[in-house]
């Protein structure tokens, strides 16, 4: 079955790419995207809503960053985790954001952009039902 | 009958004066090394001197070596009365006294009975042994002139306890009843004797025979007096003229004996010239020169030469009559040039109103005395020294905090002089906020007497107003009768405090500048990457293509990517050159000038939205600032509440300035849409840091606003509430 992958991020131009690189990959029935957490929180709140199977989220954001959007999504759907894989994906090398991503049981990983097609794959295949 | 006690007493006594002076005489031939010399000679002189002393002797050690005269008393030379018991008690009495004591009455081996005086002779402190005199007992009782005395009326007895039985002896062969006959008794504790007088017959009544009797004694007593006037008389000038003669004899020997044993230094100078005419043992020992050395020299040869002046003038006063003794400290100089202090006394030899020519002098070494003295002014003045110059105050206050003593540095420290201190509470020197902590401190003092209180440092009042940081210890001393105080120890450690307070200014000041440049190195990192990972992935779907389409599309991205780097680019090279431009203009600007600079330039957009501004800010109002950081910043506080006001309501934005204690505050108040600062509140002044999803907000304006208020030393706060407004505070410095 093919897998439904969902891109938290407010850089335009990487939206771009990533759909490029989303596409290439031919793993993916559908794929969302959100420039803000306040956005994607917005909608994954309802308990109707279903989750995608695997997230890329973005740290820095103008109304809620990628902490806030994980703090929030964990208060409002606490087993959130057996339906969806979270990846934290930055531009940021910075030590203290990488050690925060690990501090997250619910997170899967952090991933440093820019994203491969291969290493989308290999995640893409990890998480294949 | 007391009359005749009274002679008799008298005799006795005067025989053992004379017996006495032959002993001490006799004891002077004995030189330093323990032999006699001349005894041969000065012995019969003595004898016929002293007509009552019948032999003398000389017994070193016990031992009775030489006897004088020879061939009656030969017998007993070699005999040694340490030994015998019959003597030894005796003996021993005269050595333990250190005086002379009268063994005896007692058989002597040379016949007949005799008393032994003995006087011990010590050299240098050491018993040498004695020289003695012997009186036979008819003598002493013919020089009392007891049978002279006695007639028909008086019967004499003469005992002594008896060394050895302890009983009383007598030696006087007569039916003398002490029980009976007895009225008086004389003692003499030089040889223990007593002596007994007592009427012959106190029955026989011969009352008939008074008127009788008293004619015949008047008669008789006239008769006598006549002839003893007319024979006598030639008889009683010569003997005054013996016993004075044997009076000047007797203290002459005596000064000698003074002079020479004393133990401290004497001399007889010449007055007029100062040389010496003879000087006694001490003085040669202290002087370290001999007898023949000193008798050519005078008193300036062993003085210090600072001394000489002051002594020869105290001299020649002498002389003349203007004093009649004196004493100084001075200086002696020793054989071998050593110096010695010494006090000199000084009597004349001539009586009160005469002049005369020679002078006593006595010297005592007081070196020690004075090297203890210099010693003791020494540290004394080290003491003060410490305590007056030291950076500390040492002050002994009252419980109440009076100040009962202080040392002299207290000037320095605090500008009050040690009388002006005394009229100012201590408490109220104390910095309000900093009292607690004194009173804690004095509190534990007064309850732990004697024992060093440190405190925390407080601030003190001086004289000039200023608050300067000290340190103090205190010791409760009030039970100290020395003292009757508390001890307060205080040291100005403002110097120390500032620089403290300097050295944290400092650390924060670092800590800020390293909290942005981890700021600056994350914002780089984070937002150069960006774009280089974005560069990347184009290049990578770029090369795995084919499509020429596609390939166009990735070229189109790569430039806005482009694009987007400079203006980060431009956006970190403004903020880089605030926070390196450190030789700005800064001068004195008037907010007001400069707002209505900012309302021009904004005239336009502000009529086109209808905005109301309000403006409360004094003329007065002027600030040190770099003047474009100051354009930048207020043209940045009212674009941003523009840009973000409320649309359903007319924007409102109020400016007001006003002083905060001692520095310039302006408040720039909107009523937009607000922050929600409970989400972002340490994020606002950050760089990239937007909060809407407005295309046009970049998160750069208020970054850079703050970093130029910062870089002018001031700094700026916000207030705000979603869908009501904000507050921007700027202070000032």
């Amino acid at each position: 079955m093919r897998e439904s992958i969902c891109v938290i991020d407010d850089d335009q131009i990487y939206q771009l790419i990533i759909k490029k690189v989303v596409e290439r990959t031919e793993e993916f029935e559908s794929v969302c995207f959100y420039s803000d957490g306040l956005d994607a929180f917005e909608d994954f709140k309802s308990p109707k809503y279903q989750l995608p199977e695997i997230i890329l989220l973005d740290i820095n954001m103008p109304q809620m960053d990628g902490w806030q959007f994980l703090d929030c999504l964990i208060s409002s759907k606490p087993d959130f985790d057996k339906e969806t894989a979270i990846y934290i994906v930055s531009s940021s090398i910075a030590y203290s954001d990488i050690t925060k991503a690990e501090s997250y049981t619910q997170v899967s990983g952090f991933l440093s952009k820019p994203l491969s097609v291969d290493k989308l794959k290999e995640i893409a295949s990890k998480h294949r039902k | 009958m007391i009359n005749v006690m009274n002679r008799v007493e008298q005799n006795i006594n005067s025989s053992l004066k004379d017996s006495y002076s032959v002993a001490l005489s006799m004891g002077l031939l004995i030189n330093d090394n323990g032999e006699i010399i001349g005894f041969e000679e000065t012995a019969p002189s003595l004898l016929q001197q002293f007509p009552v002393i019948d032999a003398i002797q000389m017994v070193p050690g016990g031992v009775i070596q030489k006897v004088f005269p020879y061939e009656e008393n030969k017998t007993v030379i070699g005999y040694d009365i340490l030994t015998d018991s019959k003597t030894i008690d005796e003996a021993l009495k005269a050595i333990e006294t250190r005086k002379m004591y009268f063994a005896g009455p007692m058989p002597l081996k040379q016949g007949g009975t005799a008393v032994v005086g003995r006087l011990p002779v010590f050299k240098n402190n050491k018993f040498w042994g004695f020289s003695a005199v012997i009186i036979k007992l008819e003598s002493l009782l013919e020089q009392a002139q007891l049978k002279e005395l006695s007639g028909d009326k008086y019967i004499f007895q003469f005992s002594k306890e008896n060394a050895v039985t302890k009983k009383e002896e007598f030696f006087l062969k007569n039916d003398l009843d002490i029980e009976y006959n007895i009225s008086e008794s004389i003692i003499f504790p030089d040889g223990d004797w007593e002596i007994y007088i007592g009427l012959k017959d106190p029955k026989s009544s011969f009352y008939e025979f008074i008127p009788l009797a008293f004619f015949i004694l008047f008669i008789a007593s006239w008769l006598g007096w006549m002839v003893f006037i007319l024979f006598k008389q030639p008889a009683r000038l010569q003997k005054l003229v013996n016993s004075q003669a044997g009076e000047l004899a007797n203290s002459e020997l005596k000064f000698r004996t003074i002079f020479n044993q004393a133990a401290i230094g004497m001399v007889r100078v010449e007055t007029a010239t100062g040389r010496f005419l003879e000087t006694n043992r001490r003085f040669r020992e202290l002087s370290g020169y001999s007898d023949e050395e000193l008798n050519s020299m005078d008193f300036r040869d062993v003085s210090h030469p600072s001394d000489v002046d002051n002594n020869t003038s105290l001299m020649r006063q002498l002389l003349d009559g203007e004093i009649h003794e004196y004493s100084l400290e001075k200086r002696l100089i020793q054989k071998g040039g050593n110096v010695v202090w010494i006090t000199l006394s000084v009597s004349p030899l001539w009586k009160r109103g005469f002049s005369g020519n020679t002078h006593i002098a006595t010297i005592e070494d007081i070196t020690k005395r004075v090297a203890a003295q210099e010693e003791l002014t020494h540290k004394e003045k080290r003491y003060r020294a410490l305590v007056e110059n030291g950076a500390e105050v040492v002050t002994i206050f009252s419980k109440e905090g009076w100040t009962l003593y202080s040392s002299p540095s207290v000037e320095k420290l605090s500008g009050y002089s040690e009388t002006e201190i005394k009229s100012v509470n201590l408490q109220s020197l104390v910095y309000p906020d900093d009292l607690k902590i004194f009173q804690q401190q004095m509190q534990a003092a007064i309850q732990n007497p004697k024992r060093p209180i440190p405190g925390e440092p407080i601030r003190l009042m001086n004289k000039a107003g200023e608050w300067r940081w000290a340190e103090s210890t205190i010791t409760n001393l009030l039970d100290d009768p020395n003292i009757d105080g508390i001890v307060g120890n205080f040291r100005d450690i403002s110097d120390k405090k500032e620089a403290e307070i300097n050295l944290n200014r400092s650390y924060q000041t670092v800590m800020e500048q390293n909290r942005r440049l981890l700021n600056f190195s994350y914002i780089v990192s984070h937002n150069l990457r960006s774009h280089s990972s974005n560069i990347q992935a184009i290049l990578s779907l770029y090369n795995t293509t084919i499509l020429e389409d596609e390939k166009n599309n990735y070229i189109g991205l790569l430039s806005k990517v482009g694009g987007a780097l400079n203006h980060t680019l431009n956006d970190l090279n403004e903020v880089v050159s605030i926070s390196t431009n450190l030789d700005l203009t800064i001068e004195p600007l008037q907010i007001n000038d400069f707002l209505d600079k900012t309302i021009d330039l904004l005239e336009l957009q502000i009529n086109e939205k209808g905005a109301i501004i309000k403006r409360d800010v004094p003329n007065e109002m002027m600030v040190k600032f770099n003047p474009a950081y100051l354009e930048s910043v207020l043209l940045n506080f009212l674009t941003n509440a523009i840009r973000y006001r409320e649309q359903k309501r007319k924007l409102v934005i109020s400016i007001v300035g006003y002083k905060d204690t001692e520095n310039w505050v302006l408040e720039i108040k909107d009523n937009g849409v607000g922050i929600d600062l409970e989400r972002h509140g340490d994020k606002i002044f950050g760089l990239y840091k937007t909060f809407t999803q407005r295309p046009n907000s970049r998160g750069v304006g208020l970054f850079i606003t703050r970093n130029q208020i910062e870089a002018m030393g001031g700094s700026v706060g916000v207030e705000s509430k979603v869908g009501a407004g904000t507050v921007f505070k700027i202070h000032f410095k």
